[in-house]
């Protein structure tokens, strides 16, 4: 096996400074309201990172404009590549909160998987031995070897989150958003994740991860942007959590 | 034996036969889709407005098939069309849409002179089938069951999880749009066996059937057609032997099966089956 063609580097290569996504003066209006305005930070190959911020303060919304789902101005680039619609962003994958998706859809962990690789193929085209190999491989790192023929809805809720991760890797995605991934989730499976995280980021996808649960940042996580309305801070979280920063950021009115 | 024999010695249970049978291999291939999506209110729409280009072709005296081809094209790029719209949402526009297609038919039926009866249409004549739309509805059923296998990945992709699928490059709305097409297709082939009531029977309660056990899209989509196969002759058969409608007759029979196969998979489907892997 070439370590070239199956290398779970992501697809392309990353900007000046190893950088893979930068958001400069990213907004959201919904309607009248604006959710979210000026945003702006970049992402470094291999970092993980927590985005935390009080419910209703743009978390969700700031991940699905990265992602190119809901409309916003501003500049989103990744890989060095100006974003124009949702087909220039298949560096990024994003892991929907738990309940987005039908999970009792009959669907195997291996087709999941291999939905990653259809950005390499035509419509027409069927997956390859070759992808067959990659999706094998995706859900070995993830810590899920062989459950490629299990029925999804056979999964615990951990290891759906990292059946999805299997698929961000699979899709050789330079940047991966997971939204609430650790919501709701018992003490060993977050032990999991955060092995699957370690050897993702080791290997140098970028994980941007959406969390309420401040005690784990502080913990487990190197970076943390501080969200509502508008970026309020991006730093170590010792920093960006420290108590009246907090105090500040779950205050109920956003900051203007 | 002879129970279930005995009404094909007619010609024109033969015909009706193999006009069921048409629907019952094309019209759970594509329900199959429609139940996953999500939707059969979509497909109820589509059955009772085609009523409209049915009255309205009866009216001119050209063939009531393509009547409902063009009423069946024209609410799918309508409700393509329109569906999308925010603040009324999808089963909203479908229902006005739908309704107001129906509507349109039966006054349309109603103001005609003709002495030809509106149940004919709602309720189908399988037995006046002939073997000329029984080619046409095997050629128009071949390709639509040819487009749901070589759209089978796309369709899993932008049905499980369409903002990935849009990600990597799946074209949803195209892949949404030719599953309307597809509905329209399954409604006109079913028309005058079933009539346009009951047309979304045998496209909605098999794969609904399948659902409740499929562990793959695979085992699904085969079993719904095994069920739509089977209900349609059984139904068939029954309807000769009860002088019932064969569309209603075949409904009864498919919502029997669902039924059953409802309580005999409810112990699976049980929350405490769950287990995740070990």
């Amino acid at each position: 096996m070439s370590p070239h063609r199956h290398s779970h580097a992501p697809h392309h290569t990353p900007g000046p400074d190893g950088v893979v996504l930068e958001l400069q003066s990213l907004g959201v209006t919904l309607g009248e309201r604006s959710v979210l305005h000026d945003v702006s930070f970049s992402v470094r190959r291999g970092e993980l990172i927590a985005v935390v911020g009080p419910n209703g303060a743009g978390k969700s919304t700031l991940m699905r404009a990265i992602c190119g789902l809901v409309n916003h101005d501003g500049v989103v680039e990744v890989n060095g590549v100006h974003c124009h619609d949702r087909t220039d962003r298949m560096d990024l994958a994003y892991i929907p909160q738990r309940n987005d998706n039908d999970i009792a859809f009959p669907l195997t962990v291996g087709e999941l998987v291999c939905a990653g690789r259809r950005r390499f193929r035509r419509w027409w085209q069927r997956p390859t031995a070759d992808d067959r190999v990659v999706v094998a491989d995706s859900l070995a790192r993830v810590l899920l070897p062989g459950a490629a023929d299990r029925s999804l809805n056979e999964l615990s809720g951990g290891q759906l989150q990292r059946a999805y991760l299997a698929r961000a890797l699979a899709q050789r995605a330079s940047v991966v958003l997971l939204d609430e991934a650790l919501s709701g989730v018992d003490e060993p499976t977050t032990e999991e994740l955060f092995d699957v995280f370690a050897a993702l980021v080791a290997g140098g996808t970028t994980l941007v991860v959406a969390t309420h649960d401040l005690g784990l940042v502080r913990r487990r996580f190197p970076r943390c942007l501080a969200v509502n309305g508008t970026l309020l801070a991006d730093g170590a979280p010792v920093d960006v959590l420290s108590l009246d920063a907090v105090d500040d950021l779950f205050s109920t009115r956003p900051r203007p | 034996m002879s129970w279930l024999l005995d009404p094909f010695r007619a010609e024109f249970m033969q015909r009706a036969l193999v006009a069921t049978l048409v629907i019952g291999v094309v019209a759970p291939v594509v329900g199959t889709w429609v139940v996953l999506r999500r939707m059969a209110n979509l497909g109820d729409a589509m059955a009772h407005g085609t009523l409209a280009g049915v009255g309205i072709a009866y009216a001119l005296g050209i063939d009531v098939l393509f009547g409902a081809v063009g009423a069946g094209l024209l609410l799918a790029t309508l409700l393509v069309t329109f569906s999308g719209n925010r603040r009324l949402g999808q089963e909203t526009v479908v229902t006005v849409l739908g309704t107001a297609f129906f509507g349109l038919g039966v006054v349309v039926i109603s103001r005609l002179d003709t002495g030809v009866e509106l149940t004919h249409f709602l309720f189908g004549r399988v037995l006046t089938v002939g073997w000329g739309d029984i080619w046409l509805n095997i050629a128009l059923g071949g390709a639509a069951v040819a487009v749901v296998l070589a759209l089978f990945g796309e369709l899993r992709l932008a049905t499980f999880d369409h903002v990935q699928a849009e990600q990597v490059g799946v074209r949803v709305e195209l892949v949404q749009a030719v599953l309307v097409v597809l509905l329209a297709v399954v409604v006109v082939i079913s028309l005058r066996a079933v009539g346009t009531v009951m047309s979304v029977t045998l496209l909605v309660t098999p794969a609904a059937t399948s659902r409740l056990f499929a562990r793959s899209l695979r085992q699904m989509t085969v079993w719904a057609v095994v069920f739509g196969v089977t209900e349609g002759t059984v139904g068939l058969v029954l309807s000769y032997h009860l002088e019932a409608a064969p569309g209603a007759t075949i409904g009864l029979t498919a919502a029997a099966v669902f039924a059953v196969v409802f309580a005999a998979t409810l112990p699976r489907r049980m929350p405490h089956h769950h287990r995740p892997l070990g």
